[in-house]
């Protein structure tokens, strides 16, 4: 696989665009479940991966050739993300702590807008509430448990696509299972 | 009885598979003898089991046609004329 990317990776840097296009295709999935699950919104995570991938592309030629090419690519898709949950914060007052919470945010007030196929419809309860509660998720928190439980990366590549120091990753991911653990013991 | 120091912290370090042996050892003893730390630790395994259970989601239909619709053109012009 790796080595199948850097083939096209080369071709892109000699010009060919549509190149590009079968790099979309390999990692669109991964990268728009890495955004919707850290965002907890299908519109929005559309607009940052789309644009994950643009930023890829234009900035393809600072990428190093010799590193994996999913880490950098996901490293520019979870720093967007970051940065939309805090631009967003300050216009919709929903930095508020709620009382009597640890830490959370009014985000848990507001439902995602997931919308699932038709077979998974019986779980959609269930998938809507484990969605919700890692949207409470301190925006620290939340990145390093996605990426550890959902995109299923080790902590090494963690910290680099967070660029933090590994400790940093284990005490988030310890302080985000804490918060969940909190959070999901009555589902 | 009282729990052993750190024993919120081995539980952590169990998860993460990065435990040393005797910690271990420990751990495994007293879970077997403190139903309160037992169900603690069972809170934690089971809030990782429904994050894990979240259904791996699919990119919008038209997703790698419309970010390619998306790029400066410059270049574009390229790939045609292959």
């Amino acid at each position: 696989m790796e080595a199948l990317i850097k083939k096209r990776i080369k071709q892109v840097l000699k010009g060919d665009q549509s190149a590009y296009g079968e790099i979309v295709e390999i990692y669109k999935d991964k990268v728009f479940q890495l955004c919707f699950r850290i965002l907890g919104n299908r519109h929005e995570a559309e607009d940052m991966a789309q644009e994950a991938f643009i930023r890829g592309y234009v900035n393809i030629s600072s990428f190093n050739i010799d590193l994996k090419f999913s880490t950098w690519l996901y490293r520019i898709a979870t720093n967007l993300c970051i940065d939309r949950i805090r631009k967003k914060k300050p216009d919709y007052y929903l930095d508020a702590e709620v009382s009597g919470t640890d830490g959370l945010t009014m985000y848990s007030q507001i439902a995602s807008d997931t919308i699932l196929p038709e077979d998974e419809i019986e779980s959609l309860e269930l998938q809507e509430t484990i969605q919700r509660e890692i949207t409470k998720l301190p925006e620290k928190y939340r990145s390093v448990i996605v990426l550890k439980y959902i995109e299923e990366l080790s902590l090494n590549e963690i910290s680099e696509i967070l660029d933090i120091p590994l400790g940093t990753v284990k005490t988030r991911i310890h302080r985000g299972r804490e918060a969940l653990r909190h959070q999901l013991r009555n589902v | 009885m009282k729990c052993p120091d750190n024993i919120v912290l081995y539980m952590h370090e169990y998860l993460d598979e990065e435990i040393e042996d005797q910690d271990e050892q420990l751990l495994k003893k007293h879970l077997q003898t403190c139903p309160k730390c037992q169900s603690y630790f069972h809170e934690l395994e089971k809030a990782i089991a429904l994050v894990q259970s979240t259904s791996h989601i699919q990119a919008p239909s038209n997703f790698t046609e419309n970010v390619m619709a998306r790029l400066p053109k410059e270049k574009r012009r390229v790939g045609v004329n292959r």
